[in-house]
């Protein structure tokens, strides 16, 4: 008897570890491994080459780390990792939390049907998509033509306007059309715009046109041409990429509030709004203290999802121009890849891991102070 | 909670004032919604009508309908995009990579679940923490790996005379295998929670009685364990595959050649050489997105429970 209960015993732990270990030994060679060998070389002097047998390579400290500290671009990277964080944390989240309690109370009608639009942008790839809004805020792209469509529509609106009592101009006309010109063609009209106007733009130097329709066609180049720098100008080229931050993946977190707001007590809500609770007042005193778990959770995902940003932003802007979109794992690919510097390259990738697990562990610190529930 | 803010401002809703607020209210909810959701998919919509036209159609008018419909572009587009070995790729990486980790995930669910020892605890934890690592932070750990594994294996077989130049040996890095690997063990952390999670809620009478009766543990799980998982299966292979398929920044390290290459590097690669061939690209981008649109549009209510089900945990 005492025999077969060990044996049972023994095929019980064998069973364990032939069902666990295939995962496991995976699960290690895919993460554990890479962590430790970068942390490794983060500490050493490996130049590339074979790593066993080839030439001679040793640990040299902290070295790496020093010059990472000192090196502006790492500082630049890892500034817009944080503004990435924050426009998810602080984007994604809220505007999902709304949407998720419209749909969830019925504010707006058919709210399945907004969820499935609200969330098709991330199912699809993030490549294709960083491409598809690289044209979109190119200098010449959709943004570009929406707005100078604007103003082009605005000068021929001038234009009628003027030709409505007539076909021939008069100053004042010409005054009223020049405000809807570009300025800069305004500006080369030289110091008197009307005297230049008549000029140089008038077909024929004859005040009364003769084919106003043509005119209004020749007039609609000297529209203002607005032409966006946000792939183009430093200092404005994280504004596209945290827009598309925040435009991809709002949707998921529409469908995981909703979710768990389907779980909370509808009588509560509905006794609540008895009593004369707003929506607003419902949101704030019931729903977000039943939610804030699972909001928990999604700040961590969120901060996990944000510091391993790559394909977006490789696909947008390649981390230009002049690195200025950078975030820590581009940084790291072109230490690697262009700059053959596998020590640093390790650092960065210890940094973002260690980076992330602080910002987690500071989520988790938060939730305990404020008391939200496990 | 606070009831007293409740009471105090009770009598809102209820006075004309309030209810011209709440209608108020209603019409700005429909406008944010309306606005976000067709936000959501105007680019997306205005990527797929610009792919039929011209490209020259296309610089002089960005807003417009095709002048000339341009169904050529998608021609064009696949043949010099190489979506003849592209969508295969991904169709093999996605289906081998998605059955991979649901398999080891369900086998390792299973264990941690109920033949648990002292080991499960740590092993499970472990992969909870794997849920909030991303391998994308990994790419360049990995890379060094996968290769160098490649090169002291090969050093191996050539010191033993299997083979005659270490460096063209390749069971790792730039293979299909090593693309395999890489994508089930970054898919393993979520799914083995998921999987675990679901196995708990089995009644363990139902394995106890099975093992009374004198079935093996790898019966239990083939008649008793697999068929009750078939629903959080599809979940968990719901929300892997999309995960594969649009994987860039693994597969853009560990793959160089041009046959083992996925739909987001192809994409990508098409894109940087012909920046100009508006008409091409954007049909390339169109071939792109469909597959995972049409996915969508077929398993959206799995999908929609995947999401809310695999986000739970931090």
């Amino acid at each position: 008897m005492a025999s077969a209960r060990t044996s049972t015993r023994q095929e019980d732990k064998s069973a364990y570890w032939a069902f666990s270990l295939p995962a496991f030994i995976l699960y290690i060679f895919v993460f554990a491994f890479p962590i430790i060998l970068s942390a490794v070389i983060s500490l050493s002097n490996y130049k590339g080459g074979q790593m066993f047998g080839g030439e001679p390579w040793a640990i040299t400290g902290f070295k790496q780390y020093s010059i990472l500290f000192q090196d502006s671009a790492f500082w630049q990277a890892l500034k817009n990792n944080i503004y990435i964080v924050l426009v998810s944390v602080f984007g994604q989240l809220p505007l999902g939390f709304v949407f998720a309690y419209l749909i969830y109370r019925k504010v707006v009608k058919f709210g399945e049907f907004w969820q499935g639009i609200l969330y098709v942008p991330a199912i699809i790839s993030v490549i294709v998509l960083g491409i598809m809004w690289k044209f979109i805020f190119a200098p010449n792209g959709l943004i570009a033509d929406l707005i100078n469509f604007g103003n082009t529509h605005k000068l021929v609106a001038a234009l009628d306007a003027v030709f409505k009592s007539g076909s021939t101009l008069s100053d004042d006309g010409i005054r009223y059309i020049l405000k809807s010109m570009d300025p800069s063609v305004v500006g080369m009209l030289g110091d008197n715009p009307v005297a230049g106007f008549k000029e140089q733009l008038l077909p024929g130097g004859s005040l009364s046109i003769a084919d106003p329709v043509a005119f209004i066609g020749d007039m609609k180049n000297y529209a203002p041409k607005w032409t966006p720098e946000f792939m183009t100008k430093q200092n404005v080229a994280m504004i596209p990429i945290m827009f598309v931050t925040l435009w991809c993946w709002t949707g998921m977190y529409v469908i995981l509030f909703n979710a768990n707001m389907q779980k909370i007590d509808s009588e509560v809500i509905e006794a609540a709004r008895i009593d004369g609770a707003t929506e607003m007042q419902t949101a704030r005193y019931i729903v977000l203290p039943a939610l804030s778990g699972i909001l928990i959770n999604a700040a961590i995902l969120c901060i996990a999802g944000s510091m391993n940003q790559f394909a977006l932003i490789w696909a947008m802007t390649e981390g230009g121009p002049m690195n200025v979109t950078e975030v820590l794992s581009i940084y790291m690919y072109r230490t690697a890849t262009i700059g053959q510097n596998y020590p640093l390259s390790n650092a960065i990738a210890m940094i973002i891991i260690v980076f992330s697990f602080i910002l987690i562990g500071l989520t988790k610190l938060a939730e305990k102070r404020m008391g939200g529930k496990e | 909670m606070s009831t007293t803010a409740i009471d105090r401002e009770k009598s809102f809703g209820t006075t004309p004032v309030g209810r011209a607020f709440a209608i108020f209210g209603k019409a700005l909810a429909y406008a944010v919604m309306g606005l976000f959701s067709f936000m959501a998919v105007f680019p997306i919509l205005w990527l797929i009508m610009n792919s039929f036209k011209s490209s020259s159609d296309y610089q002089l008018d960005k807003i417009g309908l095709p002048k000339e419909f341009f169904p050529i572009n998608y021609q064009g587009a696949w043949q010099i995009g190489d979506f003849s070995i592209l969508l295969p790729n991904s169709v093999f990486y996605t289906v081998v990579g998605t059955a991979g980790v649901v398999l080891l995930a369900t086998l390792a669910g299973f264990a941690f679940a109920k033949l648990g020892g002292k080991a499960a605890k740590p092993m499970y934890g472990s992969f909870v923490i794997g849920i909030m690592l991303s391998l994308s932070s990994l790419m360049i750990p990995l890379f060094l790996q996968l290769s160098q594994m490649d090169l002291a294996l090969g050093s191996l077989f050539v010191s033993m005379g299997l083979i005659k130049d270490s460096r063209a040996f390749h069971l790792f890095y730039n293979t299909r295998f090593g693309v395999i690997l890489v994508y089930i063990g970054s898919g393993l952390p979520l799914a083995i929670y998921m999987i675990t999670e679901y196995i708990r809620g089995i009644p363990t009478s139902l394995v106890e009685a099975a093992r009374i009766d004198g079935a093996s543990y790898w019966r239990i799980f083939a008649r008793i364990i697999l068929p009750m998982c078939v629903p959080i299966i599809t979940t968990v292979s719901i929300i892997t595959l999309p995960g594969i398929w649009n994987e860039f920044a693994l597969i853009n390290i560990i793959v160089g050649k041009l046959d083992l290459q996925s739909l987001p590097l192809g994409i990508l690669r098409f894109s940087g050489s012909r920046s100009a061939d508006y008409g091409k690209q954007f049909a390339a981008l169109v071939i792109g997105l469909l597959p995972m649109l049409i996915f969508y549009m077929a398993f959206q209510k799995q999908i929609t429970k995947g999401v809310s089900g695999g986000a739970v945990k931090g």
